[in-house]
């Protein structure tokens, strides 16, 4: 086995130099990747290190990623000295509620820009894409205000109706890339079959549709997971917030408690990039579905 | 008939009299308190309500002051304001320019407050808020066991600075990244930021150009403070014993003496050589602030409870707390302050410093100050540039005011 | 201190399950109402589309329609804080806020074309590496090797760690005494840099940490549309001879552009309005580091400029739709998603 790879190696360097790489170039690879590799963890690797660093030091000239008299006691402080815990469920809860309601409005607002040719659909989708090119603090200010009027304000409905309406541009986009590629014919037997329209969506495009579906509601969350603007504007009580809130209040005007900040970003970090790495491949595939045709 | 009516009749005022006499009132009050202080405001709330079972206060804590006064001109611009602030006096130039707070002079007796506490938040000849405590200057703290006693002059903070500059230690340590510590000198050097009017700002002066070059040379010529500096690095360092001295606020005071103990000194801010003038740090206070428009019920409630925390007996408590000097006239001449050597010694330097001004256009002042003081901190401008574009950016700052 | 309790937890949930309901029930009254209107007042035959489409349209108006509404009408004011209660709305007052934006200092010393500029030299920068450095690293690991779903996942760090933290973990290596950067400066013998005070160091910083932040990004993109590249093409390009160049050049690059189109222009938009990364590394609140989109947030909530800040809004979503409409005309980019 290993003598015929040998050959067959040996055999393609000779044919065509760029498929089989030479062991040299095979190490330079490696190393460019490793040290690529370095650079792009060592940051987060600094931040664990000052959670470990008693006396909320967020300086040393120690480069030493485990200090040497590491302790978990900024931890033990962010979970049970600070409402680490509830700012966690604050923002599970606003997530996951506003992450289903996103993907709800849509994927039958896609739907209906997928398969009709409705007045109003291409200023519409150019729409929804300059919707992207508002700058974010041009809507604080009248957002807040609106809020107030119709009593969302300091309760979690402002924030979530804000965090269901405002991924629901780029989702469109996505889902109607989507569902243009599924083809009419199906809806069509289904049709002929006896289906309504609306039954063709239930039964045949959503099924159809889950890997695109699954991305969405991954975006949705992501999004309003790691938000903090919006959520700045409408929970104006320190016992409402969310957690880039709640940490961005340990960090105060003089004094930043350095090691409870570090240890609470690791703890958020971590669950949030096991997810995001999980499903990176979705992500992935996610932002060129449709784009590449056939 | 009439006599049902009549009975009915009284019941109804009856019944309206009992409604007003046990009507709870609800104030909403937002401090910009954290920590101990945080402690304070809670344990104070809970005893005046205990005292007063008609009136309940909620609490809503703010982040920092930048957030309370975000926070509080959006919710006014909405409609949807608290009734008392708990917040610092540079606030009040702001919210008075908003109109968006209640002058206070017909509502208490000012004559029990500290003179200078009340003058940092006069404005437009009114007085805009009541002080809590009175103090947030900064002032020298040094370590006895690195140095037994505090330079009295600028002089001779250079010399012995000198000598304690060796091998990663400092002699000195200050946040070098914001004016606020350069205000002290400026006015050790007989300079102010305002003109007589108090709106003008005159920082293209030559005392500022001689406290820039001072705060230069103290830094590349005598070299006795570190080459880059910010609040977090000066208060690390002086807490690893690698700085004798660092120039520091009251707030810090609590912090230190934990780390330090009995070995923490405080001290003026040295005299400047040069003119004989001991430096002037900027005083300014917590204070009670009322929303605009207060009234009724709730204005009589906010009045008692602000009467409450202005008792002698609740001042000196936030001294035992908090480290920080009272802004009633009777609590500041207490044994407990005056038989302290840390208080006193802060007392000392507040005695010497100058109220912060809290106008609209001391903002400009502020912003203006701080590239230009990096800049010859930097060594990339010199002090006679750093001043004119001083003057030059808050004129222009002032202006987008209107 | 606030803990999570039972009875927390449980409110919360409660508020939000009311919200959900209110949410179903106005969905129901919008959708009878566009079921009569349209359906039966109309009889469009577009009338499912819109029902489908009602919730969204509600929504969005709220959140995005009306706060522009409100911004143009602000634009027309001179709402500050002196003029908090009581302001002028006029065309006069509008003009002349449009006026300020390019005659005066946008802030205390910047003006608008220095903005501008910075912000084109800004988005350029960023994409040029970000694209680089994505493609770079895409080509590397698009081969057959031992520890790819290792370097993959590596990679992948910085766009998977939350944004704020990232920014202020690297805003501390900056630091001068401190931060690793300056601390690996001194050991290879060079001077530390002063990255907080200088203006061009500061840009350079901002401008490095974004550039960390948004590798992954372009890099996972071209690897998906490199790795729907058939290696047909690239075997029968060598057996005609062509160069591993001439390769690049003919194959890759044009099979990359339906799916490097949209990225680069999202890249352009975000890449533009990034407000977190040059706000919060400007530790000194240096105006020779600031964008238009953090010029605009200090000249409403620091200088509480309101009308003039929401003229210079309308100015900076003005010239970024410019920008992007150019661009995906050239590129033809969006074709595909209209039809």
């Amino acid at each position: 086995m290993k003598n015929k790879n040998k050959q067959s190696n040996i055999y393609r360097f000779f044919i065509s130099p760029s498929r089989g790489d030479s062991p040299f170039k095979r190490m330079v690879i490696h190393l460019t990747l490793i040290v690529a590799c370095a650079i792009a963890v060592y940051p987060v690797l600094r931040i664990i290190s000052v959670s470990l660093r008693p006396g909320d030091r967020l300086l040393s000239t120690s480069l030493a990623i485990i200090p040497k008299d590491a302790s978990l006691y900024s931890y033990y402080r962010i979970i049970f000295e600070k409402p680490f815990l509830l700012w966690l469920w604050n923002s599970l809860a606003i997530t996951m509620t506003t992450a289903f309601i996103g993907l709800i409005l849509a994927s039958t607002s896609a739907y209906a820009f997928s398969r009709w040719k409705f007045p109003g659909r291409g200023p519409g989708l150019f729409f929804l894409l300059t919707t992207q090119m508002i700058p974010a603090a041009m809507l604080i200010v009248p957002i807040y205000i609106l809020a107030v009027r119709f009593q969302l304000i300091n309760s979690y409905r402002g924030l979530a109706l804000a965090y269901s309406v405002s991924s629901v541009p780029f989702s469109i986009w996505i889902l109607k890339g989507y569902y243009d590629t599924i083809p009419r014919e199906l809806e069509e037997a289904a049709k002929i079959d006896g289906a309504s329209q609306m039954g063709t969506f239930f039964r045949i495009i959503l099924p159809l549709s889950t890997p695109a579906l699954a991305i969405v509601f991954l975006f949705n969350f992501m999004m309003a997971w790691n938000d903090w603007i919006m959520a700045r504007i409408m929970l104006q009580r320190e016992n409402m917030f969310t957690w880039p809130l709640g940490i961005w209040t340990l960090a105060g005007q003089f004094r930043v408690e350095w090691g409870a900040f570090t240890a609470a970003s690791i703890l958020v970090a971590v669950p949030v990039m096991a997810l995001f790495l999980y499903s990176s491949k979705w992500l992935i595939s996610g932002l060129t579905l449709g784009s590449v045709k056939g | 008939m009439k006599k049902f009516l009549t009975v009915l009749l009284v019941l109804v005022m009856l019944m309206g009299i009992v409604s007003i006499a046990s009507a709870k009132v609800n104030l909403i009050l937002w401090t910009k308190e954290g920590e101990e202080a945080l402690d304070w405001n809670k344990s104070l709330i809970e005893e005046f309500m205990k005292a007063n079972p008609n009136i309940t206060i909620e609490l809503v804590k703010k982040t920092n002051v930048e957030v309370l006064r975000e926070d509080f001109l959006t919710a006014s611009l909405a409609g949807a304001a608290p009734d008392i602030l708990w917040t610092v006096s540079d606030h009040a130039g702001p919210f008075v320019a908003a109109d968006i707070v209640e002058a206070v002079d017909n509502l208490f007796d000012l004559n029990m407050y500290v003179g200078s506490a009340m003058d940092a938040v006069k404005l437009e000849g009114k007085y805009w808020g009541i002080p809590i405590s009175n103090g947030n200057q900064l002032m020298l703290l040094y370590n006895k066991k690195l140095i037994a006693e505090a330079p009295k002059d600028t002089d001779e903070l250079f010399t012995v600075g000198k000598k304690l500059t060796t091998g990663g230690n400092y002699a000195l340590v200050w946040n070098q990244t914001e004016p606020f510590w350069l205000v002290p000198w400026l006015g050790g050097f007989k300079g102010k930021v305002f003109a007589e009017d108090g709106v003008t700002p005159t920082l293209n002066t030559p005392e500022m150009i001689a406290t820039l070059k001072f705060l230069h040379d103290m830094k590349f010529d005598a070299k006795i403070v570190p080459p880059e500096c910010d609040y977090d690095g000066a208060d690390t360092l002086f807490k690893e014993g690698k700085a004798a001295m660092i120039i520091n606020g009251d707030w810090s005071i609590s912090g230190y003496v934990s780390v330090l103990g009995d070995d923490l000194g405080v001290a003026r801010i040295p005299k400047v050589s040069a003119t004989g003038e001991w430096p002037k740090p900027y005083t300014s206070g917590v204070y009670f602030m009322l929303t605009k428009g207060i009234s009724g019920d709730k204005l009589k409630a906010a009045q008692d409870f602000i009467g409450f925390v202005s008792s002698k007996e609740k001042q000196l408590e936030g001294v035992k707390l908090l480290n920080r000097l009272p802004a009633v006239k009777e609590a500041l001449e207490d044994p407990l302050i005056t038989e302290n050597p840390i208080l006193k010694g802060s007392a000392d330097q507040m005695v010497v410093g100058t109220p912060m001004p809290t106008v609209l256009e001391m903002r400009c002042n502020w912003d203006s100050m701080k590239p230009e003081m990096l800049a010859v901190l930097a060594d990339t401008k010199s002090p006679e540039d750093a001043a004119k574009l001083m003057q030059s950016s808050a004129e222009s700052c002032i202006k987008s005011l209107e | 201190m606030e803990a999570l309790t039972a009875e927390v937890a449980v409110n919360t949930i409660k508020e939000l399950w009311s919200m959900v309901l209110y949410i179903i029930l106005g969905t129901i009254i919008l959708e009878i109402l566009v079921y009569l209107v349209l359906g039966k007042i109309f009889k469009s035959k577009y009338t499912l589309p819109y029902m489908l489409m009602i919730a969204a349209i509600f929504g969005l108006t709220m959140l995005v329609i009306y706060p522009i509404g409100y911004e143009v009408r602000l634009a027309f004011t001179n709402m500050s804080l002196r003029h908090f209660r009581s302001y002028t709305l006029s065309w006069a007052q509008g003009l002349k806020n449009f006026g300020l934006i390019f005659s005066e200092p946008v802030l205390k010393q910047i003006r608008f074309f220095p903005l501008l500029f910075r912000t084109l030299l800004w988005t350029a920068v960023n994409l040029v590496f970000h694209l680089a450095g994505g493609l770079g690293l895409a080509i590397l690991l698009n081969r057959q090797m031992r520890g790819r779903g290792f370097y993959r996942t590596l990679l992948v760090f910085p766009w998977a760690v939350p944004q704020i933290i990232a920014v202020l973990a690297w805003k501390g290596e900056f630091h001068y005494e401190y931060g690793f950067v300056n601390v690996m400066l001194k050991s290879i013998g060079m001077q530390p840099i002063q990255w907080m005070i200088s203006p061009f160091w500061n840009f350079a910083a901002a401008c490095i940490t974004n550039i960390w932040l948004g590798i992954p990004f372009m890099m996972i993109i071209i690897l998906g549309g490199l790795q729907s590249i058939p290696l047909e093409f690239y075997d029968a390009a060598e057996i005609d001879g062509a160069s591993r160049w001439q390769q690049f050049r003919n194959i890759t690059l044009p099979l990359l552009k339906p799916v490097l189109t949209p990225a680069v222009v999202l890249g352009i938009i975000w890449t533009f309005n990034n407000f977190n990364v040059p706000y919060m590394i400007n530790a000194n609140e240096l105006e020779t580091t600031d964008i238009l989109v953090t010029a605009l947030f200090r000249a409403a909530f620091e200088y509480h400029r309101y009308g003039f800040s929401a003229a210079f809004a309308m100015i900076i979503f003005i010239v970024l739709f410019i920008i992007a409409s150019v661009y995906i005309r050239i590129t033809h980019g969006l074709k595909g998603a209209y039809e």
